[in-house]
């Protein structure tokens, strides 16, 4: 069993529901006896509301709205179950649906269900048979009204479905475009920062082809660039690792070089890390490891600018 | 369990949240009694919330709209035995529209250990929202939606990857390729810049 702030630190993850099954469990446990705990899921499930809000807003086709009310109305509800028998239904749809003439007769359907006008109804003998005659005329006419309604309805669906998907495309474009403005514009950022730092590194026995450079800032972060780096084998990755004053190196994250053997990527680092005096890429498990295990493939100590 | 927002206004500027959660309140009670213009009015009121967020979701119209299909089918189903105590009826459905939407993912993915949080994602959707809802005004949602936007964009992805895609935050590490204690320290700390700008604009 986990300890009270290694548990606490899960709030955030059970909130936004990013545990896994076991770990929920266990943390539900938790919650059940520790009061700071249950407040600190408390504030942050405020954000999660939000978050549901927070997505762009966008309107279904006008044409969901019938198909919903359509397909959803045809079932009966939990209380129509128990007391609306399935030809009050009928009735009832038809009553809507149709134009007020036939809907009047439909009304009169033979069934002590339907209410006072039904017992008025049955003193005819005759009258029952008509009018359950009249309905099923009606329904077979109204079935095959709402047929041709539906094709109609489905073809103009698909013509918007079409038109939505061009539209997505085109989004997804500017939001591709979008996002490669923003890295640009963090590295831009962090090459432009007063407190900018550059480390050259230099390929290792391992790699000898391999070389780096890296620009951080406190304010900004890391920009790192590589190339030459040989492609991991199976299994491995290449972590980043910053070296400060202080003895454990603090990973910035994993690189992954493309088929030419290059890495262009942007971390963030934390910001109370001391101030770079060296950094190193190691090969290690996929994944990561909290500490440098494996061979060094780049090493570079830092430069003031 | 999720605890999910309701909109309610508490600027006092138009009071319209409250009157559409009374409204929508009777709405579900005619629903009940086999009202179809009841759900009519339920859906005009929220189709678009819930259609939004399943498009975000599943990253389909079809799909999406399939979805809010399935929830007013629900909703109709339930209106009976909607229990005033779960809640605001629209943070009902749209926590509704969430699991089923989560739930949908997963099956797409249909990855042989995605079956166990399936399940689990299968019985949270019952549950409900506890009675303790936060209560949003509309102002919030915007300031969170925009700081959403401001946070460092590794946060907001690995955010955006657990509420909108269901991932854990093992399998967020996976497809991030950061360490999982990485992916914790930002989820967490992207959730408290949230939580003060909310807490910022009561």
């Amino acid at each position: 069993m986990a300890g009270h702030d290694e548990l606490r630190e899960q709030a955030g993850l059970y909130v936004l529901g990013a545990l896994t099954p076991a770990e929920q469990a266990a943390f539900e446990a938790h919650l059940a006896t520790c009061g700071e705990c249950a407040a600190e899921v408390r504030t942050l499930s405020s954000v999660a509301g939000a978050l549901v809000h927070a997505v762009p807003q966008s309107e279904p086709s006008p044409a969901l709205r019938a198909r919903v009310l359509a397909a959803v109305g045809a079932s009966p509800s939990t209380a129509a179950q128990r007391t609306i028998a399935p030809e009050a239904a009928i009735a009832r749809d038809t009553a809507s649906a149709a134009d007020t003439t036939i809907a009047r007769d439909a009304r009169v359907a033979p069934d002590a269900r339907f209410g006072p006008e039904a017992s008025i109804v049955r003193t005819n003998t005759l009258a029952p048979w008509l009018a359950a005659a009249a309905s099923l005329a009606l329904a077979v006419a109204l079935g095959a009204y709402a047929a041709m309604l539906r094709t109609r309805v489905g073809d103009l669906e698909v013509r918007l479905r079409q038109a939505t998907l061009r539209a997505d495309a085109s989004e997804r474009q500017v939001a591709d475009a979008r996002r490669t403005a923003a890295d640009a514009q963090s590295e831009v950022a962090v090459l432009a920062a007063p407190d900018l730092a550059r480390i050259d590194l230099a390929g290792q026995p391992a790699a000898p082809q391999a070389s780096a450079r890296a620009f951080w800032s406190r304010s900004r972060g890391l920009v790192f660039t590589a190339s030459n780096l040989p492609a991991p084998p199976a299994g491995r990755t290449y972590q980043l690792w910053i070296l400060t004053a202080q003895p454990a190196p603090v990973s910035a994250g994993l690189l992954k070089p493309d088929a030419n053997g290059r890495v262009n990527a942007v971390f963030e680092t934390p910001p109370d890390l001391p101030k770079p005096t060296a950094m190193a890429v190691t090969i290690e498990p996929d994944g990561g490891v909290p500490a440098p295990t494996g061979d060094k493939y780049l090493v570079g100590l830092a430069t003031s600018l | 369990m999720w605890f999910l927002g309701a909109v309610v206004d508490r600027s006092g500027l138009s009071g319209r949240w409250v009157e559409d959660h009374v409204a929508d309140r009777a709405a579900l009670a005619r629903m009940a009694r086999g009202d179809h213009d009841g759900l009519a009015e339920l859906y005009d009121r929220h189709a678009r919330p819930i259609y939004s967020l399943a498009l975000r979701i599943l990253q389909n119209p079809t799909d999406a709209e399939d979805l809010v299909q399935e929830v007013f089918s629900q909703a109709w189903q339930q209106a009976g035995r909607y229990d005033a105590s779960r809640g605001v009826v629209a943070a009902w459905l749209l926590m509704l529209g969430r699991s089923r939407a989560i739930d949908r993912l997963r099956a797409r993915r249909a990855r042989p250990e995605d079956r166990a949080d399936e399940r689990a994602v299968a019985n949270i959707a019952d549950l409900g929202p506890p009675p303790d809802l936060q209560v949003l005004s509309v102002e919030q949602i915007a300031c969170v939606r925009a700081a959403l936007g401001e946070l460092p964009v590794l946060q907001r992805v690995a955010i955006e990857l657990a509420y909108y895609e269901g991932l854990t935050h093992v399998e967020i590490a996976a497809r991030l390729e950061q360490p999982l204690g990485t992916v914790k320290t930002r989820i967490r700390l992207a959730l408290i810049k949230l939580r003060d700008t909310l807490a910022g604009t009561v």
